[in-house]
């Protein structure tokens, strides 16, 4: 039954470019994107429990090296693409060593930190990165397609990639890793997982999809600069779709980003000057009335005693 | 290094050491990371602005003034937000003091706009010499109000019985509610203290350079820095954190260059979290590692 839910709601999505067009089209792409970002953040803090508030930060690495590699190496898109994506990955994986040991609040400021800190080197690094200019990348060559929905389709692509991956991890003995590592980290040591591997794994996964999506949206865009993909507002917006659709479930953080992408657009996406008073508004009663987002509303239908219950036991 | 740079040091010092002071007393007592530290720095800094262009106000008298509304804005957002999480998933606190930021940004920038802006009393520019350094009024207050509110939490937190209540809710929130502390209460009035301070510490930013909403990021990631410097939790820490980081910048300044004083606050920033997360000075239990 699932499976073929899955199946029409892919072929629903794919069906889209044939129906609407321009505006609509370009919109959809972008919460495809948030969507992807969603689905990664999720692997490292929606399983892992490591709450990665910088993560953003492989969205502008994944950006930064989509832009270097096709400016100064020339490197058609699709190697730069992947590239971008491995680069992202192993930047998780150096930083993640040592920021991964520290846990909770500690964690979080690290993150935050590590984002600031790889901004401000890019704005820095002026001979490669063109600093503070920002990097204006080739036009897109889209072959037989119009660019609107060549990109649709290849931020579609990469979440459908990002949504089975999070399947195949919600499954396998990783994911099971996770899961202990995310209610007790002592405990799952001493059962003997390598934390420390699993962890850095998890976020090495979770960068390399996000720095996917940066390239792409760097190769879409054709310019970036660092306060742009660098933006931690990207960041928190990837944690209120997260905290809408449900964290540490295969799909949720997609219904989620869909949900708060388009609802955007439709309520105040006309008034960019209240934009971000209404985004906190919305994360304030997010955070407030559902304690566990959307998804598990959907999963458990679960009553209005057990929802009571719920938010009781956040406070104080 | 110059005679010059020690009394600029001195003065980031101050400032630093007022916007770490609150956000590591909110940590300290409740385990919250308030990310609208920030945006209260910005908040106050505005409150002193508009005292000043509105009705004249002297930047040291609406200092008061910004710490008494940012007083009540954190009593009352701890009170109807932030103690409604409290007790679930950090994730959850994270966002919603997240979203408090998002909203006092976004209502600043609707009443003020994205524009730089100064308060510019009549001593501005004013100022007077130690050796071949020029020391100007206005910065000499801002040192002399920054110790001034060191002193004054000190007291409070030791000498009254409100800050031993918070003291003791920091030490162990049971025992504090069986000795019979209303912990909502001393909670909230924790958050409005954090929160004034860092009110306070935006007037004394006001007084000093220009403002714009969007330097609220910046005071964030500074809260964050000099708090770790000095031990997260450890109010009187943040003293040292903020000299360490003040000197740290300052200095790069000089050697480095102005475009890597920033990078280089990170990267030290990066390093005390990892090696030293109990901070500089601080022992180790305060740390949750």
């Amino acid at each position: 039954m699932r499976k073929y839910s899955y199946l029409v709601a892919l072929s629903l999505f794919l069906a889209v470019p044939a129906v609407v067009s321009g505006y609509w089209l370009r919109v959809l792409t972008s919460a495809l994107m948030y969507a992807v970002l969603a689905q990664s953040v999720n692997i490292i803090s929606g399983y892992a429990g490591c709450p990665a508030l910088g993560n953003v930060v492989f969205f502008g690495v994944g950006a930064y090296s989509a832009g270097v590699l096709m400016t100064a190496l020339k490197l058609p898109f699709v190697p730069a693409l992947l590239l971008s994506g491995l680069i992202g990955a192993a930047y998780a994986a150096v930083v993640g060593l040592p920021i991964l040991r520290t846990k909770g609040h500690y964690f979080v400021m690290a993150t935050i930190g590590l984002n600031d800190a790889t901004r401000e080197l890019v704005n820095n690094l002026d001979s490669v990165t063109q600093g503070t200019r920002g990097i204006a990348l080739p036009l897109p060559h889209t072959g037989p397609l119009d660019i609107l929905t060549f990109f649709y389709l290849v931020m579609l692509t990469l979440l459908v990639v990002v949504v089975i991956a999070t399947h195949w991890i919600d499954r396998s003995r990783l994911g099971y890793a996770l899961k202990a590592i995310k209610s007790d980290e002592a405990a799952a040591r001493a059962v003997g997982i390598d934390t420390t591997v699993c962890k850095v794994f998890a976020w090495a996964v979770s960068a390399f999809f996000t720095a996917l999506a940066g390239a792409v949206f760097a190769y879409w865009m054709t310019f970036i600069e660092p306060h742009v993909v660098f933006d931690i507002v990207m960041s928190v917006k990837m944690f209120i779709m997260l905290s809408l659709g449900g964290a540490g479930t295969v799909i949720g953080p997609t219904i989620g980003a869909l949900l708060l992408e388009l609802l955007s657009e439709v309520v105040w996406g006309q008034f960019p000057q209240v934009h971000y008073l209404v985004l906190g508004i919305v994360l304030v009663a997010v955070v407030l009335l559902l304690p566990e987002g959307v998804a598990v509303l959907i999963k458990e239908r679960p009553s209005l005693a057990v929802y009571r219950q719920k938010l009781q036991a956040g406070r104080l | 290094m110059h005679l010059q740079e020690i009394v600029n040091a001195l003065l980031l010092a101050g400032i630093y050491a007022c916007v770490g002071m609150g956000f590591s007393l909110v940590y300290g007592v409740m385990n919250i990371v308030n990310l609208a530290h920030g945006a209260m720095v910005m908040l106050g800094a505005y409150v002193c602005f508009w005292g000043f262009s509105l009705i004249g106000l002297d930047p040291f008298v609406s200092l008061l003034l910004s710490g008494l509304l940012m007083f009540a804005l954190g009593y009352l957002a701890q009170k109807y937000v932030v103690n409604n999480v409290i007790r679930s998933d950090i994730l959850r606190s994270l966002l919603v003091t997240y979203g408090l930021e998002m909203i006092i940004l976004g209502g600043v920038l609707l009443a003020w706009g994205a524009n730089y802006r100064a308060v510019t009393p009549s001593y501005f520019g004013a100022g007077f010499a130690i050796g071949s350094a020029v020391v100007p009024y206005l910065k000499a207050g801002v040192v002399v109000m920054a110790v001034a509110l060191t002193v004054a939490l000190y007291l409070f937190m030791g000498r009254t019985q409100t800050g031993m209540a918070i003291k003791a809710a920091a030490l162990n929130r049971e025992a504090a509610e069986l000795v019979g502390i209303d912990i909502r209460h001393i909670y909230s009035v924790s958050m409005g203290v954090g929160c004034a301070l860092a009110g306070m510490a935006g007037s004394l930013v006001a007084a000093s350079y220009t403002i714009t909403p969007s330097m609220e990021g910046s005071y964030l990631s500074s809260a964050f820095v000099v708090a770790i410097l000095g031990g997260l939790g450890n109010t009187m820490g943040a003293i040292v954190g903020g000299a360490a980081l003040a000197l740290a910048e300052t200095l790069g300044a000089v050697y480095l260059g102005m475009s890597y004083q920033k990078l280089l606050g990170f990267v030290i920033f990066l390093l005390v979290l990892v090696l030293r997360p109990y901070g500089l000075v601080g022992r180790r239990f305060y740390a949750e590692i």
